[in-house]
Protein backbone atom coordinates (compact mmCIF):
# COMPACT_ATOMS: atom_id res chain seq x y z
CA UNK A 1 0.00 0.00 0.00
CA UNK A 2 2.95 2.09 0.71
CA UNK A 3 4.31 1.87 -2.84
CA UNK A 4 0.50 2.75 -4.55
CA UNK A 5 0.68 5.77 -2.64
CA UNK A 6 4.26 6.58 -3.03
CA UNK A 7 3.02 5.77 -6.81
CA UNK A 8 0.11 8.64 -6.79
CA UNK A 9 2.40 11.36 -5.15
CA UNK A 10 5.20 10.70 -7.99
CA UNK A 11 2.11 10.72 -10.59
CA UNK A 12 0.47 14.27 -9.63
CA UNK A 13 4.17 15.60 -9.18
CA UNK A 14 5.09 14.59 -12.25
CA UNK A 15 1.59 15.98 -13.70
CA UNK A 16 1.27 19.60 -11.85
CA UNK A 17 4.69 20.32 -12.92
CA UNK A 18 4.16 19.16 -16.64
CA UNK A 19 0.64 21.12 -16.79
CA UNK A 20 2.23 24.74 -16.61
CA UNK A 21 4.02 23.77 -19.89
CA UNK A 22 1.89 22.09 -21.53
CA UNK A 23 -0.53 24.94 -21.45
CA UNK A 24 1.76 27.24 -22.64
CA UNK A 25 2.72 25.24 -25.56
CA UNK A 26 -1.07 25.37 -26.26
CA UNK A 27 -1.56 29.10 -25.82
CA UNK A 28 2.10 29.74 -28.29
CA UNK A 29 -0.13 28.12 -31.09
CA UNK A 30 -3.04 29.28 -30.40
CA UNK A 31 -1.24 33.07 -30.37
CA UNK A 32 1.03 31.67 -33.49
CA UNK A 33 -2.53 30.91 -35.12
CA UNK A 34 -4.28 34.17 -34.66
CA UNK A 35 -1.65 36.23 -35.33
CA UNK A 36 0.04 35.09 -38.29
CA UNK A 37 -2.47 34.65 -40.67
CA UNK A 38 -2.28 30.45 -41.70
CA UNK A 39 0.23 30.48 -45.08
CA UNK A 40 1.32 34.06 -44.84
CA UNK A 41 4.70 32.79 -43.63
CA UNK A 42 4.41 29.01 -43.42
CA UNK A 43 4.58 29.22 -47.55
CA UNK A 44 8.07 30.91 -46.91
CA UNK A 45 10.00 28.18 -45.02
CA UNK A 46 12.66 26.49 -46.97
CA UNK A 47 12.02 22.67 -48.32
CA UNK A 48 15.08 21.84 -48.58
CA UNK A 49 15.28 18.25 -46.82
CA UNK A 50 18.28 19.64 -44.65
CA UNK A 51 17.48 22.87 -44.47
CA UNK A 52 13.69 22.24 -43.25
CA UNK A 53 14.42 20.83 -40.40
CA UNK A 54 17.54 23.18 -39.61
CA UNK A 55 15.03 25.75 -39.48
CA UNK A 56 12.97 23.98 -37.25
CA UNK A 57 15.71 23.32 -35.13
CA UNK A 58 16.28 26.79 -34.61
CA UNK A 59 12.89 27.90 -34.03
CA UNK A 60 13.11 26.25 -30.86
CA UNK A 61 14.80 29.33 -29.46
CA UNK A 62 11.34 31.22 -29.81
CA UNK A 63 9.84 28.96 -27.53
CA UNK A 64 11.14 28.31 -23.59
CA UNK A 65 9.36 25.54 -22.87
CA UNK A 66 10.33 21.95 -22.16
CA UNK A 67 9.02 18.86 -24.44
CA UNK A 68 5.10 18.94 -23.55
CA UNK A 69 4.90 22.62 -24.62
CA UNK A 70 6.51 22.12 -28.12
CA UNK A 71 3.81 19.21 -29.27
CA UNK A 72 0.89 21.75 -29.82
CA UNK A 73 3.55 23.85 -31.06
CA UNK A 74 4.80 21.23 -33.92
CA UNK A 75 1.33 19.96 -34.60
CA UNK A 76 -0.17 23.53 -35.32
CA UNK A 77 3.51 24.07 -37.98
CA UNK A 78 2.66 20.81 -39.61
CA UNK A 79 -1.88 21.47 -39.42
CA UNK A 80 -0.56 24.41 -41.35
CA UNK A 81 1.33 23.16 -43.70
CA UNK A 82 4.67 23.48 -42.75
CA UNK A 83 7.56 21.47 -43.92
CA UNK A 84 7.46 17.91 -42.57
CA UNK A 85 11.41 18.19 -41.62
CA UNK A 86 10.60 22.32 -40.07
CA UNK A 87 8.24 20.73 -37.96
CA UNK A 88 10.11 17.26 -37.12
CA UNK A 89 13.31 19.34 -36.77
CA UNK A 90 11.22 21.69 -33.79
CA UNK A 91 9.54 19.22 -32.19
CA UNK A 92 13.16 17.22 -31.68
CA UNK A 93 15.45 20.30 -31.09
CA UNK A 94 12.82 22.60 -29.04
CA UNK A 95 13.20 20.92 -26.00
CA UNK A 96 17.06 21.13 -25.60
CA UNK A 97 17.73 24.01 -28.14
CA UNK A 98 15.90 27.03 -26.02
CA UNK A 99 17.37 29.76 -23.80
CA UNK A 100 15.90 28.38 -20.24
CA UNK A 101 17.42 24.84 -21.02
CA UNK A 102 20.63 25.68 -21.82
CA UNK A 103 20.94 28.02 -19.23
CA UNK A 104 19.78 25.55 -16.62
CA UNK A 105 22.26 23.15 -18.54
CA UNK A 106 25.32 25.87 -17.60
CA UNK A 107 24.11 26.84 -14.41
CA UNK A 108 24.43 22.80 -13.09
CA UNK A 109 27.82 21.91 -15.42
CA UNK A 110 29.36 25.58 -15.11
CA UNK A 111 32.99 23.37 -14.71
CA UNK A 112 32.16 21.50 -18.15
CA UNK A 113 32.40 23.58 -21.06
CA UNK A 114 32.60 20.54 -23.48
CA UNK A 115 28.67 19.44 -22.14
CA UNK A 116 27.49 22.64 -22.63
CA UNK A 117 28.27 22.60 -26.14
CA UNK A 118 28.35 18.85 -26.65
CA UNK A 119 24.18 19.08 -25.23
CA UNK A 120 22.80 21.51 -28.02
CA UNK A 121 25.06 20.20 -31.06
CA UNK A 122 24.18 16.74 -30.28
CA UNK A 123 20.17 17.44 -29.93
CA UNK A 124 20.77 19.55 -33.11
CA UNK A 125 21.87 16.46 -35.15
CA UNK A 126 20.10 14.17 -33.36
CA UNK A 127 16.73 16.40 -35.28
CA UNK A 128 18.12 16.80 -38.40
CA UNK A 129 18.53 13.12 -38.67
CA UNK A 130 14.99 12.27 -37.13
CA UNK A 131 13.67 14.24 -39.39
CA UNK A 132 15.73 12.82 -42.16
CA UNK A 133 14.56 9.84 -41.63
CA UNK A 134 11.02 10.56 -40.88
CA UNK A 135 10.34 12.45 -43.86
CA UNK A 136 11.17 9.20 -45.87
CA UNK A 137 8.01 7.87 -45.05
CA UNK A 138 5.09 8.73 -47.24
CA UNK A 139 2.67 11.61 -44.69
CA UNK A 140 -0.25 9.24 -44.99
CA UNK A 141 2.16 6.35 -42.79
CA UNK A 142 3.65 8.77 -40.75
CA UNK A 143 1.12 11.73 -39.66
CA UNK A 144 -1.97 10.87 -37.60
CA UNK A 145 -5.20 10.59 -39.41
CA UNK A 146 -6.59 13.89 -37.82
CA UNK A 147 -3.33 15.84 -38.09
CA UNK A 148 -3.05 14.29 -41.92
CA UNK A 149 -6.73 15.97 -43.14
CA UNK A 150 -5.82 18.96 -41.58
CA UNK A 151 -2.79 19.65 -43.09
CA UNK A 152 -4.64 18.14 -46.44
CA UNK A 153 -6.79 21.29 -46.03
CA UNK A 154 -3.72 23.78 -45.84
CA UNK A 155 -2.39 22.99 -48.59
CA UNK A 156 -2.67 23.98 -52.32
CA UNK A 157 -5.09 21.82 -54.41
CA UNK A 158 -2.21 21.27 -56.96
CA UNK A 159 -0.06 18.98 -54.60
CA UNK A 160 -2.87 16.49 -53.66
CA UNK A 161 -4.28 13.50 -56.04
CA UNK A 162 -7.35 13.04 -56.82
CA UNK A 163 -8.04 11.44 -53.95
CA UNK A 164 -6.27 12.82 -51.50
CA UNK A 165 -8.55 15.44 -52.55
CA UNK A 166 -11.77 13.89 -51.83
CA UNK A 167 -13.57 16.05 -54.42
CA UNK A 168 -12.94 16.81 -57.84
CA UNK A 169 -13.11 16.15 -61.93
CA UNK A 170 -11.15 13.69 -63.55
CA UNK A 171 -9.73 16.05 -66.51
CA UNK A 172 -10.98 18.95 -65.33
CA UNK A 173 -8.24 21.73 -65.07
CA UNK A 174 -7.41 22.91 -61.85
CA UNK A 175 -7.62 26.51 -60.56
CA UNK A 176 -3.92 28.16 -61.30
CA UNK A 177 -4.15 28.92 -57.50
CA UNK A 178 -6.37 27.17 -54.84
CA UNK A 179 -4.24 27.57 -51.55
CA UNK A 180 -6.65 28.82 -49.19
CA UNK A 181 -6.06 32.84 -48.66
CA UNK A 182 -5.01 33.74 -45.50
CA UNK A 183 -7.43 34.52 -42.90
CA UNK A 184 -7.48 35.73 -39.30
CA UNK A 185 -9.36 33.55 -36.89
CA UNK A 186 -11.19 35.47 -33.96
CA UNK A 187 -10.13 34.93 -30.84
CA UNK A 188 -13.84 32.88 -29.86
CA UNK A 189 -12.55 30.31 -32.81
CA UNK A 190 -8.68 30.23 -31.11
CA UNK A 191 -10.28 29.74 -27.46
CA UNK A 192 -12.58 26.94 -29.43
CA UNK A 193 -9.79 25.08 -30.25
CA UNK A 194 -7.66 25.65 -28.21
CA UNK A 195 -9.19 24.03 -25.49
CA UNK A 196 -9.96 21.24 -27.67
CA UNK A 197 -6.54 20.87 -28.13
CA UNK A 198 -5.51 21.40 -24.55
CA UNK A 199 -8.08 18.74 -23.50
CA UNK A 200 -6.82 16.00 -25.88
CA UNK A 201 -3.07 16.25 -25.25
CA UNK A 202 -3.84 16.61 -21.09
CA UNK A 203 -6.00 13.40 -21.65
CA UNK A 204 -2.54 11.46 -23.25
CA UNK A 205 0.05 13.55 -20.54
CA UNK A 206 -2.39 11.78 -17.55
CA UNK A 207 -1.97 8.48 -19.39
CA UNK A 208 2.11 9.02 -19.87
CA UNK A 209 2.09 10.38 -15.74
CA UNK A 210 0.19 7.39 -14.99
CA UNK A 211 3.05 4.92 -16.55
CA UNK A 212 5.88 6.95 -15.58
CA UNK A 213 4.65 7.11 -12.18
CA UNK A 214 3.95 2.72 -11.75
CA UNK A 215 7.60 2.24 -13.78
CA UNK A 216 9.54 4.74 -11.58
CA UNK A 217 8.06 3.45 -7.99
CA UNK A 218 8.45 -0.33 -8.73
CA UNK A 219 11.93 -0.15 -10.85
CA UNK A 220 14.90 0.62 -8.71
CA UNK A 221 17.10 3.54 -9.61
CA UNK A 222 20.02 1.79 -8.03
CA UNK A 223 19.84 -1.22 -10.33
CA UNK A 224 19.78 1.45 -13.36
CA UNK A 225 23.04 3.00 -11.71
CA UNK A 226 24.66 -0.21 -10.59
CA UNK A 227 26.35 -0.33 -13.94
CA UNK A 228 27.53 2.93 -14.31
CA UNK A 229 31.02 2.12 -14.63
CA UNK A 230 31.02 0.57 -17.77
CA UNK A 231 31.29 2.51 -21.46
CA UNK A 232 28.31 1.26 -23.36
CA UNK A 233 26.51 -0.05 -20.03
CA UNK A 234 26.44 3.01 -18.21
CA UNK A 235 24.90 4.98 -21.85
CA UNK A 236 22.32 2.03 -21.77
CA UNK A 237 21.36 2.43 -18.19
CA UNK A 238 21.58 5.78 -18.68
CA UNK A 239 19.48 5.91 -21.93
CA UNK A 240 16.11 3.87 -19.92
CA UNK A 241 16.63 6.01 -16.64
CA UNK A 242 16.07 9.00 -18.85
CA UNK A 243 12.69 7.34 -20.49
CA UNK A 244 11.76 6.68 -17.07
CA UNK A 245 12.53 8.95 -15.11
CA UNK A 246 10.17 11.64 -17.74
CA UNK A 247 11.33 15.15 -15.90
CA UNK A 248 11.23 18.14 -17.88
CA UNK A 249 14.51 19.19 -20.28
CA UNK A 250 14.31 22.65 -18.31
CA UNK A 251 15.38 20.78 -15.26
CA UNK A 252 17.22 17.42 -16.11
CA UNK A 253 20.74 18.90 -16.07
CA UNK A 254 20.07 19.36 -12.07
CA UNK A 255 19.17 16.20 -11.52
CA UNK A 256 22.19 14.53 -13.72
CA UNK A 257 23.98 16.75 -11.97
CA UNK A 258 23.46 14.08 -8.73
CA UNK A 259 24.95 10.86 -10.19
CA UNK A 260 27.56 12.68 -12.87
CA UNK A 261 30.50 11.85 -10.51
CA UNK A 262 29.28 8.09 -11.25
CA UNK A 263 28.57 7.73 -14.85
CA UNK A 264 30.75 7.93 -17.63
CA UNK A 265 30.70 11.20 -19.87
CA UNK A 266 29.42 9.70 -22.65
CA UNK A 267 25.79 8.45 -20.19
CA UNK A 268 25.50 11.81 -18.94
CA UNK A 269 25.14 13.37 -22.71
CA UNK A 270 23.22 10.61 -23.61
CA UNK A 271 20.74 11.30 -20.93
CA UNK A 272 20.63 15.20 -21.35
CA UNK A 273 19.53 13.75 -25.11
CA UNK A 274 17.51 10.79 -24.56
CA UNK A 275 15.38 12.53 -22.52
CA UNK A 276 14.02 15.41 -24.40
CA UNK A 277 12.81 13.32 -27.20
CA UNK A 278 11.65 10.08 -25.58
CA UNK A 279 10.08 9.52 -22.00
CA UNK A 280 7.28 7.81 -20.78
CA UNK A 281 5.10 11.11 -20.29
CA UNK A 282 5.73 11.69 -23.84
CA UNK A 283 4.40 8.57 -25.35
CA UNK A 284 0.87 9.15 -25.13
CA UNK A 285 1.55 12.93 -26.55
CA UNK A 286 3.28 11.31 -29.66
CA UNK A 287 0.08 9.78 -30.82
CA UNK A 288 -1.46 13.25 -31.53
CA UNK A 289 1.25 14.19 -34.06
CA UNK A 290 2.36 10.06 -35.31
CA UNK A 291 1.46 6.83 -36.47
CA UNK A 292 2.13 4.10 -34.09
CA UNK A 293 4.83 2.96 -36.64
CA UNK A 294 6.32 6.37 -36.86
CA UNK A 295 6.67 7.01 -33.29
CA UNK A 296 8.48 3.37 -32.90
CA UNK A 297 10.89 4.48 -35.63
CA UNK A 298 11.48 7.89 -33.73
CA UNK A 299 11.90 5.77 -30.41
CA UNK A 300 14.64 3.31 -32.09
CA UNK A 301 16.67 5.80 -34.33
CA UNK A 302 16.56 8.06 -31.64
CA UNK A 303 17.89 5.61 -29.06
CA UNK A 304 20.75 4.59 -31.76
CA UNK A 305 21.78 7.65 -32.46
CA UNK A 306 22.06 8.97 -28.81
CA UNK A 307 23.92 5.57 -27.99
CA UNK A 308 26.17 6.64 -30.87
CA UNK A 309 27.05 10.05 -29.88
CA UNK A 310 27.61 8.76 -26.28
CA UNK A 311 29.82 6.02 -27.46
CA UNK A 312 31.62 8.64 -29.31
CA UNK A 313 32.16 11.02 -26.45
CA UNK A 314 33.53 7.96 -23.98
CA UNK A 315 36.30 7.53 -26.77
CA UNK A 316 37.23 11.16 -26.77
CA UNK A 317 36.62 12.08 -23.17
CA UNK A 318 38.07 8.12 -21.25
CA UNK B 1 -20.93 24.16 -22.19
CA UNK B 2 -18.60 20.73 -20.83
CA UNK B 3 -15.16 21.47 -22.17
CA UNK B 4 -16.08 25.08 -19.78
CA UNK B 5 -16.64 22.76 -16.88
CA UNK B 6 -13.34 20.28 -17.67
CA UNK B 7 -11.24 23.02 -17.49
CA UNK B 8 -12.58 24.51 -14.63
CA UNK B 9 -12.12 21.29 -12.98
CA UNK B 10 -8.60 21.19 -14.29
CA UNK B 11 -7.68 25.22 -13.30
CA UNK B 12 -9.53 24.62 -9.80
CA UNK B 13 -7.70 21.21 -9.12
CA UNK B 14 -4.29 22.83 -9.98
CA UNK B 15 -5.30 26.25 -7.89
CA UNK B 16 -6.49 23.81 -5.08
CA UNK B 17 -3.08 22.33 -4.98
CA UNK B 18 -1.27 25.20 -4.58
CA UNK B 19 -3.72 27.24 -1.90
CA UNK B 20 -3.66 23.46 -0.16
CA UNK B 21 0.00 23.27 0.39
CA UNK B 22 -0.03 20.19 -1.16
CA UNK B 23 2.75 21.44 -3.67
CA UNK B 24 4.94 21.87 -1.14
CA UNK B 25 5.29 17.70 -1.03
CA UNK B 26 5.63 17.64 -4.54
CA UNK B 27 7.33 20.21 -6.29
CA UNK B 28 10.11 22.36 -5.64
CA UNK B 29 9.33 26.22 -4.58
CA UNK B 30 10.42 27.78 -8.12
CA UNK B 31 7.37 26.11 -9.79
CA UNK B 32 4.70 26.82 -7.42
CA UNK B 33 3.63 30.28 -9.34
CA UNK B 34 4.13 28.72 -12.65
CA UNK B 35 1.68 26.16 -11.37
CA UNK B 36 -0.58 28.88 -9.75
CA UNK B 37 -0.66 31.07 -12.98
CA UNK B 38 -1.55 27.94 -15.15
CA UNK B 39 -4.65 26.86 -12.92
CA UNK B 40 -5.86 30.45 -12.75
CA UNK B 41 -5.07 30.72 -16.82
CA UNK B 42 -7.48 27.19 -17.17
CA UNK B 43 -9.94 28.72 -14.74
CA UNK B 44 -10.68 32.03 -16.57
CA UNK B 45 -10.64 30.14 -19.89
CA UNK B 46 -13.17 27.92 -18.71
CA UNK B 47 -15.29 30.49 -17.12
CA UNK B 48 -15.25 32.38 -20.67
CA UNK B 49 -16.66 29.00 -22.40
CA UNK B 50 -19.16 27.97 -19.96
CA UNK B 51 -20.79 31.80 -20.38
CA UNK B 52 -20.36 31.56 -24.23
CA UNK B 53 -21.87 28.18 -24.53
CA UNK B 54 -24.31 27.99 -22.30
CA UNK B 55 -27.08 26.85 -24.01
CA UNK B 56 -24.93 24.76 -26.56
CA UNK B 57 -24.69 21.01 -26.08
CA UNK B 58 -21.27 19.22 -27.45
CA UNK B 59 -20.11 16.09 -27.38
CA UNK B 60 -17.77 15.15 -24.73
CA UNK B 61 -15.24 12.94 -25.40
CA UNK B 62 -14.49 9.91 -23.47
CA UNK B 63 -10.79 10.78 -22.85
CA UNK B 64 -11.38 13.82 -21.65
CA UNK B 65 -14.09 12.03 -19.10
CA UNK B 66 -11.35 9.75 -17.85
CA UNK B 67 -8.87 12.31 -17.26
CA UNK B 68 -10.98 14.62 -15.65
CA UNK B 69 -11.83 11.34 -13.41
CA UNK B 70 -8.27 11.13 -12.33
CA UNK B 71 -8.61 15.11 -12.00
CA UNK B 72 -11.37 14.59 -9.42
CA UNK B 73 -9.18 11.67 -7.61
CA UNK B 74 -6.12 14.39 -7.67
CA UNK B 75 -8.88 16.23 -5.63
CA UNK B 76 -9.87 13.96 -3.42
CA UNK B 77 -6.91 11.70 -2.44
CA UNK B 78 -4.14 14.13 -1.09
CA UNK B 79 -0.30 12.76 -1.89
CA UNK B 80 1.07 10.63 1.54
CA UNK B 81 4.37 9.43 -0.31
CA UNK B 82 6.27 7.39 1.76
CA UNK B 83 9.40 8.92 2.04
CA UNK B 84 11.66 5.80 3.36
CA UNK B 85 10.41 4.14 0.01
CA UNK B 86 11.05 6.39 -1.97
CA UNK B 87 14.44 6.95 -0.62
CA UNK B 88 15.19 3.34 -0.69
CA UNK B 89 14.69 3.21 -4.69
CA UNK B 90 16.61 6.04 -5.33
CA UNK B 91 20.52 6.31 -5.04
CA UNK B 92 22.16 9.14 -2.90
CA UNK B 93 23.82 11.68 -5.22
CA UNK B 94 23.91 14.94 -4.05
CA UNK B 95 25.46 17.65 -6.21
CA UNK B 96 29.30 19.22 -4.70
CA UNK B 97 28.67 21.09 -1.34
CA UNK B 98 27.88 24.90 -1.19
CA UNK B 99 30.80 26.88 0.32
CA UNK B 100 28.00 27.75 2.95
CA UNK B 101 28.61 24.57 4.39
CA UNK B 102 32.12 24.49 5.26
CA UNK B 103 31.48 28.29 6.50
CA UNK B 104 28.54 27.87 8.79
CA UNK B 105 28.77 26.74 12.39
CA UNK B 106 28.33 23.11 12.70
CA UNK B 107 25.21 23.48 14.52
CA UNK B 108 23.43 25.34 12.03
CA UNK B 109 24.23 22.78 9.14
CA UNK B 110 21.16 21.27 8.29
CA UNK B 111 21.22 17.41 7.77
CA UNK B 112 21.93 18.28 3.51
CA UNK B 113 24.39 20.39 4.08
CA UNK B 114 26.01 17.82 6.83
CA UNK B 115 25.88 15.31 3.81
CA UNK B 116 27.42 17.64 1.53
CA UNK B 117 30.01 18.46 3.64
CA UNK B 118 30.82 14.87 4.41
CA UNK B 119 30.89 13.59 0.66
CA UNK B 120 32.79 16.24 -0.01
CA UNK B 121 35.05 15.59 3.04
CA UNK B 122 35.74 12.27 3.57
CA UNK B 123 37.90 12.38 6.39
CA UNK B 124 35.48 11.99 9.50
CA UNK B 125 37.66 12.55 11.70
CA UNK B 126 38.01 16.45 10.92
CA UNK B 127 33.77 17.01 11.89
CA UNK B 128 34.34 14.39 14.99
CA UNK B 129 33.06 15.93 18.46
CA UNK B 130 30.85 18.91 16.31
CA UNK B 131 27.84 19.94 17.91
CA UNK B 132 24.83 18.12 15.57
CA UNK B 133 21.01 19.62 15.13
CA UNK B 134 19.56 18.44 12.83
CA UNK B 135 15.55 16.77 11.37
CA UNK B 136 14.38 14.49 9.07
CA UNK B 137 12.78 11.54 8.73
CA UNK B 138 13.99 8.01 9.48
CA UNK B 139 14.94 6.14 6.48
CA UNK B 140 14.53 1.72 6.60
CA UNK B 141 17.86 0.18 4.72
CA UNK B 142 17.85 -3.32 3.84
CA UNK B 143 20.78 -4.06 6.47
CA UNK B 144 22.00 -2.07 9.39
CA UNK B 145 20.24 0.59 11.59
CA UNK B 146 18.34 3.01 9.72
CA UNK B 147 19.43 6.27 9.00
CA UNK B 148 17.78 10.14 9.32
CA UNK B 149 17.25 11.59 5.97
CA UNK B 150 15.82 14.00 3.86
CA UNK B 151 14.44 13.94 0.35
CA UNK B 152 15.89 16.58 -2.36
CA UNK B 153 14.52 17.86 -5.39
CA UNK B 154 15.77 19.85 -8.65
CA UNK B 155 12.30 19.94 -10.06
CA UNK B 156 9.30 17.66 -8.52
CA UNK B 157 8.99 13.97 -6.46
CA UNK B 158 9.99 11.91 -9.59
CA UNK B 159 13.49 13.12 -9.36
CA UNK B 160 13.66 12.95 -5.44
CA UNK B 161 17.03 11.99 -3.93
CA UNK B 162 17.55 11.00 -0.91
CA UNK B 163 20.42 12.41 1.83
CA UNK B 164 20.57 10.23 4.72
CA UNK B 165 23.49 10.42 8.11
CA UNK B 166 24.00 7.23 10.01
CA UNK B 167 22.95 7.65 13.58
CA UNK B 168 23.83 5.27 16.90
CA UNK B 169 20.66 4.81 17.77
CA UNK B 170 19.85 4.55 22.01
CA UNK B 171 19.41 1.19 22.92
CA UNK B 172 15.56 1.54 23.86
CA UNK B 173 14.58 3.87 20.49
CA UNK B 174 12.42 2.23 18.05
CA UNK B 175 12.75 4.95 15.02
CA UNK B 176 9.87 3.80 12.51
CA UNK B 177 10.58 4.31 8.62
CA UNK B 178 8.78 7.91 7.89
CA UNK B 179 8.79 8.80 11.39
CA UNK B 180 9.96 12.24 11.55
CA UNK B 181 12.18 13.33 14.29
CA UNK B 182 14.68 15.99 15.60
CA UNK B 183 18.13 15.15 16.85
CA UNK B 184 20.17 17.05 18.78
CA UNK B 185 23.77 14.98 19.47
CA UNK B 186 27.08 15.66 18.11
CA UNK B 187 29.14 13.97 15.65
CA UNK B 188 31.61 11.07 16.15
CA UNK B 189 33.38 8.11 14.27
CA UNK B 190 32.73 4.86 14.29
CA UNK B 191 32.87 1.75 11.86
CA UNK B 192 30.36 1.39 9.31
CA UNK B 193 30.27 -1.46 6.91
CA UNK B 194 34.24 -1.95 7.72
CA UNK B 195 35.08 1.60 7.17
CA UNK B 196 35.33 4.99 9.17
CA UNK B 197 32.22 7.07 9.28
CA UNK B 198 30.55 9.69 11.02
CA UNK B 199 27.63 9.16 12.64
CA UNK B 200 25.41 10.90 14.84
CA UNK B 201 25.57 10.03 18.65
CA UNK B 202 21.46 11.88 19.80
CA UNK B 203 21.48 13.40 22.97
CA UNK B 204 17.61 14.20 22.57
CA UNK B 205 15.44 12.56 19.73
CA UNK B 206 12.43 14.17 19.80
CA UNK B 207 9.39 12.83 17.55
CA UNK B 208 8.07 16.20 14.90
CA UNK B 209 5.27 16.84 12.53
CA UNK B 210 6.59 16.42 9.11
CA UNK B 211 7.68 20.13 8.11
CA UNK B 212 5.21 22.13 5.56
CA UNK B 213 8.33 21.58 3.31
CA UNK B 214 9.71 18.40 3.65
CA UNK B 215 11.76 18.60 0.27
CA UNK B 216 15.00 20.55 0.23
CA UNK B 217 16.33 22.22 -3.41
Amino acid sequence: MERVATAWAIFQGLLLEAIPFLLLGVVIAGLARWLVPQGAWISRLPRHPVLAPITGALMGFALPACECGNVPVARRLLASGAPLGTGFGFLFAAPVLNPIVLASTWAAFPDQPWLLIARPLGAFLLAILLSLLLAQLPEAQLLEAALLSERRLSQPLRKLDLLQRGSGLIGAPLPASTAPRPQRPSLRDVLDQSSREFLDLLALLVLGCVIAATVQTWLPRSWLLAIGGAPTGSILALMLLAVVVSVCSSVDAFLALGFAAQVTPGALLAFLLLGPVVDLKLAGLFTVLMRPRAIAITAVAASLGVLLIGQWVNLWQL
Amino acid sequence: MSRGLLLILWGWMVIWSVLSGRLDLLLRGVFHSLVGASGAVLLAAGLLLVIRHRRRREATRWPWLISAALGCLVLLIPPNPSFSDLASNRPQGLPEPTELAFVLPPEQRSLTEWVRLLRSQPDPQLVDGNPVIISGFVWRQPEGPPLIARLTVRCCLADATPAGLAVAWPEDAEPKANQWLAIQGRMTVAPRHGEPTAVVVPTVIKPIPRPERPLEP
